[in-house]
């Protein structure tokens, strides 16, 4: 992964296995930092617009190998690097990014792809200021999953891997072994592990302070300018809002 | 018999030690006569009673029509891009390109990774994070390019499909002139492919001469590679093999790991 490029943007990114509070924890730092006046741009793992017809096709039909899968995944990957991430690192803002890259070490590796290859071939990735790892007891993540959301899908539950002809059981024992390839990255990328058994307070605490550090010369936005031409016209600008709380009533 | 040797790594799901088709690779850039060459192969060789599959980039069921897509819009970087071609390309080689050898046919790939790997270090992507990328590649048999100039490929495109958006790298190439352009992105890429020839070691043939003329030529080499196929039948896979194993091949019997010079026959034919 690159860290040579002396990007003013600051990235900060989110890795669990599924039902691991991840993605709770990242909107509520999402939502903090835009309190903070921070520019924030957010990218989702798998959302690529070029790519997402690719992916949908591959599953819908079951076309994914493991290689296949790899491949597309990090097609995805790499097009919202260079069209989102990027971009929005250079001109300074806030990124923050659900899943990266060692969602895709895990997901590959325990599908038996060389994890020498896939370090290499990610080596065009924007190492992130931070990694955060959301650790979680097997059993806790899995129970959250299964009390929402009882269907599982094809890929989603492993079964490309034959683990077992039962969803349930297969997703069970794919979880596992991404559980255990993310146990070998904490180490060898020096991610933070979050105990994700604590309370969704106390995690959310550690992560601004963790985060606070590096915001350091990072750019604000002050968008206060349009709140009072908003009041000298008499105005609410619930119109303008974009529904993510970036233009709050004044 | 296809040993089953990869340039880096063995992928995933992929069993066995040989097969009893053959890879046959015909590089070369646009215009230089490559899709008439397969087809005449290809006639040949079915004419003698084998099996041929012919199989070209950009064909399969699950990025191909992405791919499209999305050089019709011209939205893509290229590691983006490439990473497509490589889904592509590990798609062909999985439900096409295997399966044809295990069941014993003779595949004429028109283009391989080298295709990929020059187009994209001509636009910038580095080479080595390229080579890398198709380290997945299974070696194949035989590697032919086919040697050309500028000079001459000039009529041969203006008489057929004129200068393409894609060809004459103008999507990277600043400039409006479409013929400074060609000659400038084949000139590059022309040599990217001289370079490669030389690193992985393909039988180089002088495509300059007369089609009838590059045809005797890519016989002559392409039989050699074949020859000893009807003794190998596919019921015998993984049995003690008794066919007269081609003395280049052996010599390389039991190898893993990476090599990229296996693609061997470095001497140019010519």
């Amino acid at each position: 992964m690159r860290d040579d490029l002396g990007l003013p943007g600051r990235l900060f990114i989110v890795e669990g296995i599924d039902g691991s509070g991840k993605s709770t924890q990242l909107n509520l730092l999402h939502k903090w930092l835009i309190s903070q006046g921070y520019l924030v741009v957010f990218s989702e793992w798998n959302s690529s617009p070029i790519v997402k017809e690719t992916t949908r096709r591959g599953k819908k039909r079951r076309l994914l190998s493991p290689m296949s899968f790899s491949l597309i995944h990090a097609a995805d990957f790499a097009s919202r690097v260079h069209s989102v991430i990027l971009p929005a690192l250079q001109a300074g803002t806030v990124v923050l990014a659900d899943r990266y890259v060692y969602t895709a070490f895990a997901r590959d590796a325990v599908r038996g792809v060389s994890r020498d290859w896939l370090n290499k071939l990610y080596s065009f990735a924007v190492k992130p200021s931070l990694s955060f790892y959301f650790d979680t007891p097997l059993a806790e993540s899995i129970r959250r999953i299964m009390d929402g959301r009882p269907k599982l899908k094809y890929y989603e539950a492993g079964m490309d891997m034959e683990l077992s002809s039962d969803p349930e059981e297969s997703f069970r024992i794919y979880q596992g072994l991404i559980k255990h390839e993310y146990e070998r990255l904490v180490d060898e990328f020096q991610l933070v592990r979050m105990d994700a058994t604590e309370t969704l307070i106390r995690q959310q605490q550690r992560m601004r302070d963790l985060v606070r550090p590096h915001l350091s010369g990072v750019m604000r936005f002050d968008g206060g300018e349009i709140h009072q031409a908003l009041r000298d016209a008499d105005l609410l600008g619930r119109y303008l809002s974009d529904g993510r709380g970036r233009l709050p009533p004044p | 018999m296809t040993e089953l040797s990869f340039y880096g790594f063995r992928p995933p799901g992929i069993e066995g030690e040989s097969l009893p088709g053959r890879l046959i690779v015909i590089e070369a850039t646009d215009g230089a006569g490559r899709s008439t060459h397969v087809a005449l192969l290809k006639e040949w060789l079915e004419d003698e009673g084998y099996a041929v599959l012919d199989t070209g980039l950009r064909r399969s069921d699950l990025a191909g029509p992405g791919i499209q897509r999305a050089k019709g819009g011209h939205t893509l970087d290229p590691i983006t891009l490439n990473l497509f071609y490589a889904a592509d390309f590990w798609d062909r080689l999985e439900r096409q390109i295997l399966p044809a050898l295990r069941a014993g046919m003779v595949v004429l790939a028109d283009r391989y990774v080298f295709s990929l790997i020059a187009r994209a270090t001509v636009r910038g992507v580095s080479l080595e994070w390229m080579e890398e990328l198709y380290t997945f590649a299974l070696v194949p048999d035989l590697v032919i390019y086919l040697d050309i100039d500028v000079e001459q490929l000039l009529p041969r495109v203006l008489s057929s499909t004129g200068f393409d958006y894609w060809e004459s790298g103008q999507d990277f190439l600043r400039g409006s002139n479409v013929y400074e352009s060609f000659v400038q992105y084949q000139q590059m890429l022309l040599a990217e492919f001289r370079r490669l020839a030389k690193r992985h070691g393909f039988t180089v043939i002088d495509a300059r001469r007369t089609v009838s003329q590059i045809h005797q030529t890519l016989r002559s080499v392409v039989e050699d590679v074949v020859r000893g196929m009807e003794e190998w039948s596919t019921e015998s896979a993984g049995m003690e093999q008794v066919h007269v194993a081609r003395p280049d091949k052996a010599a390389h019997a039991g190898h893993d790991g990476i090599d990229l010079t296996r693609s061997e026959r470095a001497a140019p034919s010519e």
